[in-house]
């Protein structure tokens, strides 16, 4: 099947439901209407409104209600309408499901998942990427796919792993990218990056939609005889540490992108990771190219201002070259 | 405004035709509490009578044999408690004690109500209901002391652990109002699988105002999910009096905005709390959704141990000394023949050496090794089994489900029925 990164997700739920009776879906919006972005659509129609809830606008609430029927063995799949919406339930997220597992050993195996970031003139309500307050927190696990196919098979992952994991879908690709996807096609491991583009001169270390910017980036520069490899990191937490490291082993120079603000971004503990154990293969500083310490703004010129360009990345790749 | 707690707004004339709304109350607490300044500081004043309480209100559906264990519950949990006392004095206690004096009957006669294939969730007070559900004094004792043999292993603290085997209880966390949803959570998922349980946790006067309490209220409603919120109004959030919490003078009165039956108790009568708590339970059991339950009763110590509640009025502490839930029980149990004065003195004694060795057993478990810190972040392969159980039923239950809500379109909430 020919599937877009939304229709991607909605068909990963759908095998899981059938293969899996615990496996139910709550949300604001998901049954009958099928989603903000209709990622659920037409699911309420085979599974029944009892597997595909309609919950009031309550977020902590909705959250809670999965908290608790995961202990009872169930596995829910939340949506978060906006993932921006998720600073409504933190503390359900960062306090409860968080720390369950280590204070009392019950796990909560529940997936939180939605639409993330920017570049569609969302605003500031409408476009973060909320990654880090939730990488930040032990006991939390953080995906985001980068391609139609892994949003398949890592949001399979996600389904039957036994922790919380926060599914960070970026709402960019969602009808950008496609791929050809086998129906109940493999599941993709948590935690493990992959290279996206083999190179041998630099490494971009990126994930989510900036993915797709490295890797035209990359063909631009290949004319230049700069051959970069990309690398994407699919899950934030638990990071992949040793494929960040066996990237910059390789090519000895890294510039880190992301569409997440610059100060406490995951650039800053790659970088960290990378002075701690590939400090001696390094040729270069350690680049990082992110969106601005500023609110995501609404209006077209100053989005582009606040986002990572085509122009930035190739400026940065081009200086990182030249060590 | 009207000073609070003054029991007058709950107009039991009106609303006694309303299934909505019970009062199972044999008193109405006629006091106010008024901050004021005298001699140049702000205070609590009293004002009111000191009366003696009336008999309780017989149960009709408790036994001798029942109530004899929830009186040796409610010995359990205030003798327990004197030796935590004890235990914090002598420098073996990491951090605070938190106590449920005054408290006793509320908690252990809820937790009582409750089959064993409920679920429970208890707040900081209830360390009763943790008796009743099943853990020992030893448990409690060594939450407190941090140790490596507490149900936590010392990774965290108070009456924060639960069980999701046979005692189908939740931990709570600090944060007040976040277990209610949790609770809808265990009904939803429970019904996916095909059974109607009830899932009971508490709430205080100064729980009730966080935004999660309304979120929660509201989805177990919506959900008809078989949630039994206790709310405990003990009076006090910390140091902050009810009428600086809320302008409602009777906490269940908010069960009508959600549109679920409410009953008030007078949370020092076990009898009264326990027919309110079953009641609600069998409802949930029915799939009648959830209850609220305002217990009305007085914290008689400070927030922690830490806390000599000096902002107190001692008039408020007297006339609720003569409300002391036990002591009410035991009268009770005497009136009835079910309990003579050497069988009394017997078990108290019994309970005491109980505790005693409950003690021991705290005392003799050693810290926790450091580097167990590290480990159980995460819910590794092997380490937990998630196993869902379906009954035969599931499916017709789920549907059930999905048809509830859709019923309230049509008309009232089922139960105005």
């Amino acid at each position: 099947m020919l599937l877009t990164y939304v229709d991607a997700i909605r068909q990963a739920l759908a095998e899981e439901m059938r293969r899996d009776p615990a496996v139910f879906l709550l949300g604001e919006d998901i049954g009958i209407y099928g989603g903000a972005f209709k990622a659920t659509a037409g699911l309420v129609d085979e599974f029944g409104p009892a597997r595909v809830v309609d919950t009031p606008l309550a977020e902590s609430a909705i959250v809670g209600a999965a908290i608790g029927a995961a202990y009872t063995g169930m596995r829910p799949v939340v949506e978060m309408q906006f993932m921006d919406f998720i600073a409504c339930c933190f503390n359900q997220i960062t306090n409860f499901a968080a720390k369950s597992h280590y204070r009392w050993g019950a796990p909560v195996p529940m997936v939180i998942r939605g639409p993330v970031g920017g570049g569609v003139h969302g605003g500031p309500f409408h476009s973060q990427n909320p990654e880090m307050y939730f990488a930040h927190t032990p006991g939390l696990k953080v995906v985001e796919p980068a391609t139609a196919r892994d949003a398949y098979g890592l949001l399979k992952s996600a389904i039957r792993d036994n922790n919380p994991v926060l599914f960070l879908e970026h709402k960019f690709l969602y009808r950008r990218v496609k791929e050809e996807i086998a129906e109940d096609g493999p599941a993709i491991p948590l935690g493990v990056a992959a290279v996206a583009r083999p190179g041998r001169d630099l490494s971009v270390i990126t994930y989510g939609a900036m993915v797709q910017l490295a890797l035209e980036t990359a063909q631009a520069l290949a004319a230049e005889g700069v051959d970069a490899e990309v690398l994407d990191l699919r899950t934030l937490a638990p990071l992949d540490r040793g494929g960040i490291v066996a990237t910059a082993k390789k090519t000895n120079k890294v510039l880190i992108l992301h569409e997440d603000t610059r100060t406490g971004g995951i650039a800053g503990e790659i970088t960290a990771i990378l002075q701690e154990e590939a400090f001696d293969d390094l040729d270069a500083p350690i680049l990082r190219l992110t969106s601005a310490d500023t609110p995501v703004p609404f209006s077209p010129p100053l989005e582009a201002a606040f986002l990572p360009s085509a122009e930035g990345l190739k400026a940065a790749l081009r200086r990182l070259a030249r060590y | 405004m009207t000073p609070s707690p003054e029991l007058t707004a709950a107009d039991r004339g009106a609303n006694s035709e309303r299934e909505w709304f019970e009062d199972l109350r044999l008193e109405r607490h006629a006091f106010t509490i008024r901050r004021t300044r005298r001699e140049g500081k702000v205070v609590y004043e009293w004002s009111g009578e000191i009366t003696d309480p009336p008999p309780l209100r017989e149960s009709g559906s408790l036994d001798r044999a029942q109530c004899l264990e929830i009186y040796r519950f409610l010995l359990m949990n205030r003798i327990m408690e004197q030796q935590l006392e004890n235990l914090y004095k002598q420098g073996q206690v990491v951090g605070g004690v938190y106590f449920g004096l005054g408290q006793e009957g509320n908690s252990v006669a809820s937790a009582y109500a409750l089959d064993a294939t409920d679920w429970m969730a208890p707040m900081i007070r209830n360390q009763g209901s943790l008796l009743v559900r099943g853990f020992a004094p030893r448990d409690v004792m060594m939450q407190y002391m941090a140790k490596a043999g507490s149900p936590t292993g010392g990774r965290d603290g108070t009456s924060h652990y639960g069980d999701l085997g046979p005692r189908r209880m939740i931990s709570p966390i600090s944060m007040l109002g976040d277990l209610i949803p949790v609770m809808g959570g265990i009904c939803m998922g429970e019904r996916l699988q095909g059974r109607n349980v009830a899932a009971m946790t508490w709430i205080g006067d100064g729980g009730q105002s966080t935004g999660v309490f309304h979120e929660a209220v509201n989805f177990a409603a919506v959900q008809n999910l078989g949630l039994v919120l206790v709310v405990e109004n003990n009076l006090w959030a910390y140091s902050t009096p009810l009428n600086e919490q809320t302008k409602v003078a009777d906490l269940a009165l908010r069960a009508r905005g959600y549109g679920i039956p409410a009953v008030v108790v007078d949370g020092t009568d076990v009898l009264q709390v326990y027919d309110a708590c079953r009641g609600a339970v069998e409802r949930a059991h029915g799939g009648g959704g959830p209850t609220l339950i305002e217990s009305k009763l007085m914290r008689m110590k400070g927030h922690a141990i830490h806390d000599a509640a000096a902002y107190v009025p001692p008039e408020l502490l007297e006339f609720w000394r003569r409300r002391d839930p036990i002591l009410r029980f035991e009268q009770y149990l005497r009136q009835k023949g079910w309990l003579t004065a050497e069988a009394q003195q017997r078990l108290v004694a019994e309970v005491e050496q109980f505790m005693l060795a409950e003690r021991a057993a705290a005392e003799a478990s050693p810290m926790p090794d450091g580097n167990t810190a590290l480990s159980g972040v995460y819910c590794e392969p092997g380490c937990h089994a998630v196993q869902p159980r379906f009954e035969a039923a599931a499916p017709a239950l789920a549907a059930a489900n999905g048809g509830a809500h859709l019923t309230a379109v049509e008309g009232d909430a089922p139960h105005l029925r």
